[in-house]
């Protein structure tokens, strides 16, 4: 076994329960094995304290429990596959030792992307993705070296790193070259989170494109980018990971078209005996069916297990594919994705249909609820669910999974509609967000209701009579730039006022009322009317 | 200067804000508004009310269930 972080300690673990005869070596080049990876930004803002919290085994409570042997930095150096060994390099002695192995299992993991910059290599620029890098980074916090810090890129990672900093009362400003951080989320919903984020106090740049950094006697000063200096003390690197694939390579292992290694459904290489697991591997989208690279430690642990299945014998069960669900806590907004994104679907060929839809995560007199909006993507002419996006301070993972499972399951947004979920005031709505996401996309779908999404409306601005229904107090605070103000309850004899108008949108906060208005006006022979889906609850642009 | 109390504990955005919206009118210069809310949407509300109308917004206590507000009309 080459690593042992997650897929690999978990491959080692169940080829020894089916085959407690197997002789197994796992060897990596890191100090630390078998370590939460995704643990790391809430150990460097002290949320998890202890170093001994992070790290799930050591290699001797490993050897214990398992009786499976792991060698910590010993760095494998090349695979010779017809005589079946591996040699590896002793980093603290020097020299170079020989394994011999019937199968072999590549688990050497992924490194972060470090763009060729001017700057790149000075003290206080720091990647996150070891236990190392995440003590290094709190020590230096600890001895209150950094008042400012630069997060490059916007993902997973760089943003939970941005909140565990501004938690140390760090100056934080988040640069990103996408339109939006969060880039697989679409636009609407990333947004969502991006406002939520800057209301928290951390900078955010996107379309920004970071040139060089800028140092003081090879300590960071400030980050330049496209637009402008930023200065900082710390400088985080999360522009997203490669695939370790060099041992691979070298012995003619073939890479899929994501650059991972290609691995069939029992994770098998394309060299008889050699297995590769985790974030080295390629999966496959179970949506698509075509080749998908999701570096995800829930993926991982799954690998490893058929791996060592498969190893063994078993190959009843591989893995079929992945769906690459994530989930995201940014402050005390949740963010969760299954699925295709809206934009990842049109792409892939589909027609599809979305829907916003606001919705509480619990009964609205249940004290303590949350509002969670959820964005559903369906394949316009099969009804197939595609994917999902649900965000909000509210409970979000129980959603994200309900669909998870049904996208599984090769459900239709008319079987989710009907589904049976959990209800009680202080854990769901009596008509679940989910539920009511699927109503209003399949009013969608047979043509009772025409929506507009906030990004088209955003852009077509100009060209459209945006109506805000609200009330007078809510059109006051804030609305949509050149909206005009009709109640709800005027607008059946205000309706004359719309007569000469192409295109009217109705906006209301999430979208109900003006669904309600949109089929009086369609009753009194409107036919241009729409409303803007979500509401202006989940418009993420200018409000004025 | 007076003091209103507005419970509107229970009511749904816009519900809150309309209250406020109704009390301010009649409430006069230096008048304090009190008010306590259950729906979450009221704090981003009170919060750009007070920018655009000019009143104060002299105190903002949430809890986990609760959010209470004091405002002073202008």
């Amino acid at each position: 076994m080459i690593g042992a972080v997650a897929a690999g300690t978990k491959t080692a673990a169940k080829i020894k329960r089916e085959n407690a005869d197997a002789e197994i070596v796992v060897i990596t080049k890191d100090e630390h094995i078998s370590y939460a990876g995704c643990g790391l930004p809430y150990f460097i803002g002290g949320v998890i304290e202890e170093e001994k919290e992070l790290v799930v085994k050591t290699p001797q409570e490993f050897k214990q429990i398992t009786d499976i042997d792991v060698y910590t930095k010993l760095e494998a150096m090349s695979i010779h596959s017809k005589e079946k060994y591996v040699l590896a390099m002793d980093i603290l002695e020097g020299n170079v030792k020989k394994y011999s192995y019937d199968k072999l299992v590549l688990a050497t993991g992924a490194t972060p992307f470090i763009p060729q910059i001017e700057g790149a290599d000075l003290q206080g620029v720091h990647t996150v993705r070891t236990v190392n890098d995440a003590i290094n980074i709190r020590s230096l916090i600890d001895k209150g070296a950094v008042s400012k810090a630069v997060v490059v890129g916007g993902g997973f990672i760089g943003l939970e790193v941005a909140e565990n900093l501004h938690g140390k009362n760090i100056e934080v400003s988040i640069v990103e070259f996408a339109h939006h951080i969060l880039p697989s989320f679409d636009e609407e919903i990333a947004l969502y989170a991006q406002n939520y984020m800057s209301d928290q106090g951390v900078n955010i740049y996107t379309c920004e494109k970071v040139i060089s950094i800028k140092g003081e006697e090879g300590r960071v000063k400030k980050i330049i980018t496209d637009q402008r200096e930023i200065e900082a003390d710390l400088v985080i690197m999360s522009v997203g990971v490669k695939p370790n694939t060099k041992l691979a390579e070298e012995i003619g292992i073939e890479l899929g078209v994501t650059n991972a290694i290609k691995v069939n459904n029992f994770m098998e290489t394309s060299i008889e005996g050699i297995y590769a697991v985790g974030d080295c591997a390629e999966n496959v989208n179970l949506i698509t069916g075509k080749p998908a690279w999701y570096p995800m430690g829930s993926t991982a642990n799954k690998m490893g297990r058929i791996a060592g299945l498969s190893m063994t014998g078993d190959q009843k069960n591989g893995l079929k594919g992945v769906l690459g669900t994530t989930i995201v806590k940014l402050f005390k907004l949740n963010a969760g994705k299954t699925g295709l994104s809206e934009r990842e679907a049109i792409k892939q060929g589909f027609e599809v249909e979305t829907v916003i839809v606001p919705a509480n995560d619990k009964a609205h007199y249940y004290p303590g609820y949350r509002q969670i909006i959820t964005k559903l993507i369906a394949d316009k002419n099969t009804h197939k669910i595609l994917g999902a996006q649900v965000v909000g301070e509210g409970v979000v993972d129980k959603p994200i999974d309900v669909i998870a499972t049904a996208i599984t399951f090769g459900a239709k947004v008319e079987d989710l509609e009907n589904l049976d979920l959990a209800y009680a005031p202080p854990f769901s709505m009596a008509m679940a967000s989910t539920i009511l996401a699927s109503n209003a996309l399949l009013n969608k779908l047979a043509g009772r209701m025409n929506g507009i999404n906030s990004f088209e409306l955003k852009k077509r601005l100009d060209e459209l009579l945006v109506v805000d229904i609200r009330d007078e107090a809510s059109y006051l605070i804030r609305t949509i730039p050149g909206a005009i103000h009709i109640p709800s309850e005027e607008l059946i004899c205000r309706a004359d006022e719309l007569k000469n108008n192409e295109e009217i949108v109705l906006i209301c906060k999430v979208g109900k009322i003006a669904y309600l208005s949109y089929l009086k006006l369609k009753k009194l022979g409107f036919q241009n009317v729409r409303i803007l889906e979500g509401g202006i609850s989940s418009y993420p642009y200018e409000l004025v | 200067m007076a003091d209103f109390n507005l419970n509107c504990k229970g009511l749904q955005c816009p519900g809150p804000i309309v209250q406020v919206f109704k009390t301010a009118k009649e409430a006069q210069s230096g008048d304090i508004i009190n008010v306590k809310v259950t729906d979450r949407g009221f704090i981003k509300d009170i919060q750009a009310w007070c920018k655009k109308t000019g009143n104060e917004l002299k105190e903002l206590n949430e809890t986990e269930t609760e959010i209470q507000v004091k405002i002073q009309k202008k």
